[in-house]
C-alpha cells in the first residue's frame, strides 16, 4: 500500500517489540527474523499493542513534530504530480493512410467500369436511332441483333439469374444490350424516354464530331445475322410467336445487370446538376454564421473598450455593428427555420432522415444563436459612456500625476541638494527644481500642467502640497515636512466635506426625479390599460392577417427578398431627404459588406417626427403592398392600419410593435410546439424588424442621426439614453423568450413576457415624457 | 497520455479532413460508443455533423448532399456493409477511417466496389477503445476468460484495443506481466507480436525512459470490485450503473422524462468534474451549495423586477441561470437517488462490515457482523451475497471458518441458487490458489503493520479504509521495487530507471476505485503519468456476471455469446 510506506516512515517501529528500525525493508526483515515464530493470528496481541502504539505515536509526534505534518495523508508528502486533466497537450495519435493503395486498385476497376457503361450507352443509342414504331418486328430484330452478338440459345439451358430451366413455356429472352439470355421473369425493359435521356449526351457529342459511327458496324452485322439464321432454323415457330406477342414498340428489353448499370448512370446524370433547396439555404446559413464569427469578436472588443471608457472606438460605430450582428442572428434564425420546414407540406412527406437532418440543422443554429447572442455584451448608453470617459480620464490623470511625481522625485534625489525653505506657492513656479544662490532648494509644482486637468482648486492645492511634501522629505527638512503635513490634512478635510455635501445634493435631486417618474408611470399605466382594451378587439384579426400575408410570401423561395425590394422602392421616394433609409429592411440576402453597418440603423431612425400620419405608414411594409392607406375593409391589414392611425390620432408618436407581436408570437409559439409553424420565421423577420428599428426612433428635437451624435452631446437628453438601454434590454429579453419557447419552458416564457411588457411600458412612458 | 484527448483529436481530425458542408457520421455499434463518450451531440453538431448513422442501418435514405465520414472497426461485417454501401452510394463523398489495422485484401475489395469514385480517404485512426476519463479506458468486453485462459475470440479483440491505445498515445512500451496469470502472459505476447509485425507504425520518437505496459489479472484482486463505493463516480457506477458515461435513471420512481438517461461527463459538466472523486458526504455539501447558488440566481415568479437595474441584473444572469438549471436538476436527482438507495439498502452498515472484512483481521468480530447483517431483512440479496463472498475470500483457509453456516444463512434468507453458487465460483476465481500477490495474508508483516498504522491514524473514514492492491503494486513499480519474480519483463531487456509513462491494463476489468487510486498517484507522483485500462469497468453486479461467465456455471451462456459474435475479430 502506497500510503503505508510513508506511514511507516514515521518511525518504522516494529509493532511487536516497538523497536525502532531505520527503513521499511529493515522492518520487514526484522519482523520476519524475530517474530516469525509468533502466533499466526496476531489479533490477540494487536489489541494490546494499539495502546502502546498510540503512546509511541504521541511521543514521536512531539519529538519531531516540525518535520512531519500530522495529517498522515500521503498527499501532504508528495507534490509535483499532475492531475490527468492537466496533462500537457499531445500530438495527434498515429495514423496510416491507405489511399494510394486504394486508388491504384480503384483505377483499374474504374477503367473497366467506364468502358462497360459507355458500351451500353452506345448500343442503346443505336437501338433507339431508328423509328421503332413504323418498322416491322422482324426488321427491328435484325437491327437489334446487329448491335450486339446474341448468345446462342443452346449454350444456356438455364436462366443464369434465377436458375429455372428453359422450355417451351419458359422461353429464352435476349438482352438487347449485352446479348445475354434470361427468362421472362428476370427480364427488364428500358422505356424509350429513358433511353433517349441516357443517350442524349452521347448524341450531342456525336453530332458535333460527325456521325460516322452511327451506321452499324458492317463486319459485326454479318456475323450476327449468321447466328440469327441458325437460331431461326432451330426454333422458328417459337420465334414467330414471340415476335407476334412481344413487339417492343416503346421499350427495349434488357437483362437485370444492364438495367442496373443504366439506372446508376441515370441517377448520376440527375444528381450532377441538381442542388437541393436545403443545400442552398444551408450555404446561406453558414455564410451568416461565418459573418457572425467574424463580426462578433470585433464588436465585443469595441464594447469592452467602450465600457471601459476608452475612446478608441466610436459609440455609434459599435451600435451599428451591434445592429449588424443582431441582424445576422435573425437571419440565421429565419434560414434555419426555413430549413426545418422544408418539404413539410409536400406529399409524400420527406424521408424521416431528411426531416431529422433538418431538425438537427435547426437545432445547431439555435445553439449557435444562444451561445453567441447571449454572450453579446451591451453597450453603455451615451450618458453612461460620457461618465465612463470622464472617469477614465480622471484615472489616467491621476496616474500621470503620480508618474510625474515619481520622476520628479527621482530627479530630486539625483541632485540631492539642500534647499531653501521658501514656500513655493507661486503658481508660476518653474517646472524644474531651481538652484538658488543660497544653495537652498525650491520645491517646484506641477500646477502649470495640471491646472488644466484638475478642475477643483482644492485638489490642485492638495496635489501641490503633496509634491512639496515629498520634495521636502527627500531633502530631509523635517520641520517643513511637519508643517506641510498639517497643511495637507486641513485641505483634505475641506475637500472631503465639499464632496459630501455635493453627494447629498445630488441624491436629493435624484430622489425628486424618481418620485416624478413614479407619478408619470402611474398615469401612463392607466392610459395603457385603456388602450390595451381597445387593442384587444383588433388583435385577433390582426394576427390572422399576418398569417395570410406570410403565406403568400412563403410561396416564393425568395419571398423575403421580394419584400425587401418592394420596401425599398416604396420607401425611397418618401424619404428622399435621406437616401439611407433604403436600408430600413432586414436584408435577407444582404451580402455586400461595403454598406457600413450604421446605415441600417439610420434607416430606422430616419422618420421625421413631424408628419406621423404618412411617415409611419412608410415604415410598414404591409401597407406598402397596396400602397394606398385607404381604409379598405377587405384589406387584410385594415385592422393594423386603423390601429396605427388611431394611435397617431391619439397624439402618440410611437406605435409600439411589441405588444402586438407578443400576442402573435405566443399563439404561434404554441402552434410551433405541435407542428413547427413555418410562418413564425416570417413574422419575426419581416414584421418585427422594421418596427423594431422604427421604435429605435428618437423623439423630435434630438435628431438621432448617429453622424450628428457627437455634436449633440452639448444638449444631452437623459430620456434618449434611457431608451437606448431599454431597447437593448428588449432585444435581449426577446432573445430569451425565443429560447425559452424553443425549449418548451412555458413558465419562463410567461415570466419573460411579463418582463418584456414592463420594459415596453417603461419605454412608452419615456417617450410620452419627452413629448 | 490523455486517452480522451487522443480520441477527440482523431475525430476532430476526421471531420476537419472532410471540409465544409453538411456531414453524416457512419459508425458501427462499437465506434458509436467510442465517439459518444468523448463528444457530446452539441459539440459535434458545431462541426457540421448533423446525422449519426449505423452502417448496418436499413433505414438510411439517399442524401447526395451529405458527405459521409465512416468511422468503423475493421470487422468483416463492416467491410462487407461498406462494400454494399459503395456499390450504391447514398452520400456524395466517403471519408473512411478504420479504428485499427486493416488488411490489404480488404482495402482492395473496397477499391473494387468503389465504381463511382466516391471514396476520398481511406485511413487507419487508432481510436479503438472507450476513453472514460483522461487516464482511464475500457474496451467494454465482458466474459473474457474461460476458466483460467482466454475466451478465444476475445484475445485478438483485446490485443487490438490495447495496441490501439499504444498507437493513439504514440507509445512503444516495454511489457511486464503478472506471472501468476497465464492470460496476462498471452496478452503480453500478443501485443508484442503486433508491435513487431507493425514495426513501422510503432516507430515513435524515442524517449529517455521507455514507456511501460503492465498487464495484470483481475483474479489477483477479487476484493476491490466487491466493495460498496463512496466516491461519486464509483458510487454512481456501483448503485446506478455507468455505461459509456451515461446513467439509466428510468427505474427511479417518479423520474421526469428528460432525466431518464443522463450523461455524466467531466468534460462538459463542471460540477461533476469537481466532484468526481469526492466522497458522498462532501458531495452532499456541494450539492447543497449548488442549490443555494441556484436559488439565488433563479428568478422568482413573484419577484417583481422593479427597476431597470433589476432587469439588467436578471438579463445578465439569465444565461448562467439556464445553464445551471440543467446541471442542478441532474445532480440533485442522481444524488437523491443514491441516498435513497443507501438508506433503503442499509448500505452504511453493509459497507462498514465490508471494509472490516477487507482491511481488518479480526475473524470473530467479522463473522459476527456478517451473520448479523445476513439476518437483517432489509439487506438486499446482492449485498448479502457480496458479504459472504468477501468473507469466503478473506478467511478462505481460516481454521474456524463459518462459511458453511453463512451459506445456510443465505439459503434461509431466500437467496437464489444462482447467487449462492456464485460464492463458490468467486473463490475459484480469486481465491488463494490463483493469487500471485499477497492480497490478504495474516502472516504478512506488511499487512500487519499496515493494519496497525491504520489504527494509529484513527481512520478518518470507516467506509474508505480500503485501498486497492493496484495502488500498492503501482507504488512499488514507480519506486523500482516491483519484483521481477512476480511481474517479469517480456523479452530480455528491462528498465533501469524509474518508469515515467505507465499504462496498466487489467484483464477481467478495472474498477473506479482503482481509477481513483491511479488518479491520486498521478497527482502526487512527480514525473509519472499513469493510464489505467481494463477489458471493462466493473461494479459488483457486472463483476459477478464476469465471474459467472468465467467459471463453469457460465458454460451455456458462453456458447450462446460466442454464437452471437461469430465475426468478432
Amino acid at each position: 500500500n502506497a500510503s503505508l510506506d510513508r506511514e511507516v516512515k514515521e518511525g518504522f517501529l516494529c509493532p511487536l517489540c516497538l523497536k525502532d528500525l531505520q527503513s521499511f525493508y529493515q522492518l520487514q526483515e526484522h519482523y520476519e527474523e524475530e517474530h516469525s515464530g509468533d502466533d499466526r493470528h496476531v489479533r490477540g496481541q494487536l489489541k494490546s499493542l494499539v495502546q502502546k502504539a498510540k503512546k509511541a505515536k504521541d511521543k514521536l509526534l512531539k519529538r519531531d513534530g516540525e518535520d512531519k505534518p500530522e495529517t498522515g495523508s500521503y498527499e501532504s508528502f508528495y507534490y509535483g504530480g499532475v492531475d490527468p486533466y492537466m496533462w500537457e497537450p499531445q500530438e495527434l495519435g498515429a495514423t496510416r493512410n491507405h489511399m494510394d493503395f486504394f486508388k491504384k486498385h480503384r483505377a483499374a476497376r474504374i477503367d473497366h467500369y467506364v468502358i462497360e457503361v459507355n458500351k451500353l450507352i452506345i448500343r442503346l443509342e443505336k437501338l433507339t436511332s431508328f423509328d421503332r414504331m413504323n418498322i416491322d418486328a422482324g426488321k427491328i430484330r435484325a437491327i437489334e441483333k446487329s448491335v450486339v452478338a446474341w448468345v446462342s440459345d443452346t449454350d444456356v439451358p438455364f436462366c443464369p439469374d434465377c436458375g429455372n430451366k428453359f422450355n417451351l413455356r419458359n422461353r429464352r429472352h435476349h438482352c438487347r444490350l449485352c446479348g445475354s439470355i434470361m427468362c421472362r421473369k428476370c427480364m427488364e425493359f428500358v422505356p424509350l424516354p429513358l433511353a433517349y435521356k441516357l443517350t442524349s449526351g452521347t448524341r450531342e457529342a456525336r453530332s458535333v464530331t460527325g456521325s460516322q459511327s452511327q451506321s452499324p458496324p458492317t463486319g459485326g452485322g454479318g456475323n450476327v445475322s449468321g447466328m440469327g439464321s441458325r437460331r431461326g432454323s432451330i426454333s422458328s415457330l417459337s420465334s414467330v410467336t414471340s415476335m407476334l406477342e412481344e413487339k417492343d414498340d416503346e421499350r427495349i428489353r434488357c437483362c437485370l445487370h444492364c438495367m442496373d448499370t443504366l439506372m446508376k448512370r441515370q441517377q448520376k446524370l440527375e444528381e450532377k446538376d441538381h442542388v437541393p433547396d436545403i443545400v442552398k439555404l444551408y450555404e446561406r446559413l453558414r455564410l451568416c454564421m461565418d459573418k457572425v464569427d467574424e463580426r462578433a469578436p470585433e464588436y465585443i472588443r469595441m464594447a469592452e473598450s467602450l465600457n471601459a471608457g476608452e475612446t478608441t472606438y466610436n459609440l455609434d460605430t459599435a451600435g451599428g455593428l451591434r445592429m449588424e450582428v443582431q441582424k445576422y442572428y435573425e437571419l440565421i434564425d429565419a434560414l434555419s427555420k426555413k430549413i426545418l420546414t422544408l418539404g413539410m407540406k409536400e406529399e409524400p412527406q420527406p424521408h424521416q432522415k431528411t426531416l431529422q437532418l433538418q431538425r438537427m440543422v435547426r437545432y445547431t443554429a439555435t445553439l449557435f444563436v444562444q451561445e453567441k447572442l447571449l454572450g453579446l455584451m451591451s453597450l453603455p448608453t451615451k450618458d453612461k459612456y460620457e461618465d465612463l470617459k470622464e472617469k477614465r480620464k480622471q484615472e489616467q490623470e491621476k496616474r500621470l500625476t503620480q508618474e510625474r511625481l515619481v520622476s520628479r522625485l527621482r530627479q530630486d534625489s539625483e541632485k540631492n541638494r539642500p534647499a531653501a525653505s521658501t514656500n513655493g506657492e507661486a503658481p508660476q513656479a518653474p517646472r524644474a527644481p531651481r538652484m538658488t544662490k543660497a544653495g537652498g532648494w525650491l520645491p517646484s509644482s506641477d500646477t502649470l500642467h495640471t491646472c488644466g486637468e484638475l478642475e477643483d482648486p482644492l485638489l490642485q492645492q492638495i496635489d501641490n502640497i503633496q509634491s512639496f511634501l515629498r520634495q521636502a522629505k527627500a531633502a530631509q527638512r523635517h520641520d517643513e515636512v511637519a508643517m506641510l503635513e498639517e497643511n495637507l490634512r486641513q485641505l483634505q478635510d475641506e475637500y472631503d466635506q465639499q464632496q459630501t455635501s455635493l453627494a447629498i445634493a445630488l441624491s436629493q435631486r435624484l430622489a425628486q426625479e424618481e418620485s416624478l417618474q413614479q407619478d408619470e408611470l402611474q398615469r401612463l399605466e392607466d392610459r395603457e390599460r385603456g388602450e390595451r382594451e381597445h387593442r384587444a378587439q383588433s388583435q385577433a384579426p390582426g394576427s390572422q392577417a399576418t398569417y395570410t400575408w406570410q403565406g403568400s410570401l412563403n410561396l416564393t423561395d425568395t419571398g423575403s427578398l421580394h419584400g425587401e425590394e418592394e420596401g425599398e422602392e416604396e420607401v425611397t421616394p418618401k424619404a428622399e431627404s435621406s437616401p439611407l433609409s433604403m436600408r430600413a429592411f432586414p436584408a435577407l440576402t444582404d451580402q455586400d459588406e461595403e454598406s457600413p453597418p450604421r446605415l441600417r440603423r439610420l434607416g430606422g431612425d430616419v422618420t421625421p417626427p413631424g408628419g406621423e400620419g404618412q411617415n409611419s405608414s412608410s415604415l410598414n411594409p404591409f401597407e406598402e403592398e397596396d400602397s394606398t392607406p385607404v381604409e379598405d375593409p377587405s384589406n387584410p391589414f385594415f385592422e393594423e392600419i386603423q390601429k396605427e392611425h388611431k394611435e397617431v390620432a391619439n397624439g402618440k408618436k410611437e406605435y409600439n410593435p411589441f405588444e402586438q407581436e407578443e400576442g402573435g408570437e405566443e399563439e404561434q409559439g404554441q402552434a410551433e410546439g405541435a407542428t413547427g409553424n413555418p410562418f413564425e420565421v416570417k413574422e419575426e423577420n419581416n414584421e418585427g424588424n422594421p418596427f423594431k428599428e422604427a421604435s429605435g426612433c428618437t423623439p423630435p428635437g434630438a435628431s438621432t442621426n448617429p453622424f450628428e451624435g457627437e455634436d449633440e452631446e452639448a444638449m444631452p437628453d437623459v430620456d434618449v439614453i434611457e431608451e437606448d438601454l431599454l431597447l437593448q434590454q428588449i432585444d435581449n429579453i426577446r432573445a430569451y423568450i425565443f429560447d425559452a419557447k424553443l425549449n418548451g419552458r412555458l413558465d419562463e416564457v410567461e415570466l419573460l413576457s411579463e418582463n418584456l411588457r414592463e420594459l415596453q411600458r417603461t419605454l412608452q412612458e419615456q417617450k410620452s415624457k419627452t413629448h | 497520455m490523455n486517452v480522451t484527448l487522443a480520441v477527440k483529436q482523431y475525430i476532430s481530425k476526421m471531420i476537419e479532413n472532410s471540409g465544409p458542408g453538411m456531414k453524416v457520421l457512419l459508425m458501427d455499434k462499437e465506434t458509436t460508443s467510442i465517439v459518444s463518450v468523448v463528444y457530446t451531440q452539441s459539440e459535434i453538431l458545431q462541426k457540421e455533423v448533423y446525422l449519426f448513422e449505423r452502417i448496418d442501418s436499413q433505414s438510411r435514405d439517399n442524401m447526395k448532399h451529405l458527405k459521409a465520414i465512416c468511422f468503423l472497426r475493421p470487422t468483416k461485417e463492416n467491410v462487407e456493409n461498406l462494400i454494399q454501401e459503395l456499390r450504391r452510394p447514398k452520400y456524395s463523398v466517403y471519408f473512411i477511417y478504420f479504428s485499427n489495422v486493416i488488411s490489404k485484401s480488404e482495402i482492395k475489395a473496397l477499391a473494387e466496389a468503389d465504381e463511382q469514385e466516391v471514396v476520398a480517404e481511406v485511413q487507419e485512426f487508432y481510436g479503438d477503445f472507450i476513453a472514460v476519463n483522461p487516464h482511464l479506458f475500457s474496451l467494454n468486453l465482458s466474459g473474457v476468460a474461460r476458466g483460467r485462459s482466454w475466451e478465444p475470440t476475445l484475445l485478438p479483440r483485446t490485443t487490438q484495443g490495447l495496441t490501439s491505445v499504444l498507437l493513439a498515445l504514440k507509445k512503444c512500451p516495454m511489457i511486464r506481466y503478472q506471472l501468476s496469470s497465464d492470460m496476462a502472459k498471452r496478452l503480453g505476447e500478443s501485443v508484442k507480436q503486433i508491435i513487431t509485425k507493425e514495426y513501422e507504425l510503432f516507430d515513435f520518437r524515442k524517449t529517455e525512459v521507455p514507456p511501460l505496459l503492465l498487464i495484470m489479472d483481475r483474479s489477483d484482486d477479487a476484493i476491490t470490485p466487491l466493495l460498496n463505493q463512496w466516491t461519486y463516480q464509483a458510487m454512481v457506477h456501483e448503485l446506478l450503473g455507468l455505461n459509456n458515461n451515461r446513467i439509466d435513471l428510468s427505474r427511479v420512481p417518479g423520474i421526469s422524462k428528460e432525466l431518464k438517461e443522463v450523461v455524466l461527463s467531466a468534460e462538459n459538466d463542471e460540477f461533476y468534474a469537481n466532484n468526481l472523486y469526492l466522497n458522498f458526504g462532501e458531495i452532499g455539501t456541494n450539492i447543497k451549495n449548488l442549490m443555494e447558488d441556484f436559488q439565488k440566481k433563479k428568478p422568482k415568479e413573484q419577484q417583481k423586477l422593479e427597476s431597470i437595474s433589476d432587469m439588467k441584473a436578471f438579463v445578465d444572469n439569465y444565461p448562467q441561470f439556464k445553464k445551471m438549471s440543467g446541471t442542478v436538476s441532474k445532480h440533485v436527482t442522481v444524488v437523491g437517488e443514491l441516498s435513497r438507495l443507501v438508506s433503503e439498502r442499509h448500505l452504511m452498515e453493509v459497507s462498514e462490515v465490508e471494509q472490516e472484512l477487507a482491511c481488518q483481521n479480526d475473524h470473530s468480530s467479522a463473522s459476527q457482523n456478517v451473520r448479523r447483517l445476513l439476518q437483517n431483512p432489509r439487506v438486499s440479496e446482492l449485498d448479502a451475497v457480496r458479504l459472504v463472498m468477501l468473507y469466503a475470500l478473506r478467511y478462505e483457509r481460516h481454521s474456524s471458518s463459518i462459511l458453511p453456516s453463512l451459506m445456510e444463512e443465505l439459503n434461509r434468507k431466500g437467496v437464489s441458487e444462482r447467487h449462492r453458487r456464485m460464492v463458490t465460483s468467486m473463490v475459484e476465481y480469486g481465491g488463494k490458489r490463483v493469487r500471485g500477490s499477497d492480497l490478504i495474508n495474516p502472516q504478512d508483516a506488511v499487512a500487519i503493520t499496515k493494519q496497525f498504522f491504520k489504527g494509529l491514524k484513527g481512520v478518518e473514514n470507516v467506509y474508505t479504509q480500503h485501498a486497492p492492491l493496484l495502488q500498492e503494486t503501482l507504488d512499488q513499480l514507480i519506486k523500482g521495487r516491483l519484483k521481477d519474480s512476480q511481474f517479469p519483463y517480456l523479452g530480455p531487456s528491462s528498465l533501469r530507471d524509474r518508469p515515467q509513462d505507465i499504462i496498466v491494463f487489467v484483464i477481467g476489468g478495472a474498477t473506479y476505485e482503482e481509477a481513483l487510486a491511479v488518479y491520486n498517484l498521478n497527482r502526487t507522483m512527480p514525473g509519472v503519468r499513469i493510464v489505467l485500462g481494463g477489458t471493462t469497468i466493473h461494479n459488483t453486479k457486472s463483476f459477478l456476471e464476469e465471474v459467472t461467465l468465467t467459471a463453469g456455471a457460465g458454460q451455456a451462456e458462453r456458447v450462446q455469446r460466442a454464437g452471437g459474435h461469430p465475426n468478432r475479430r
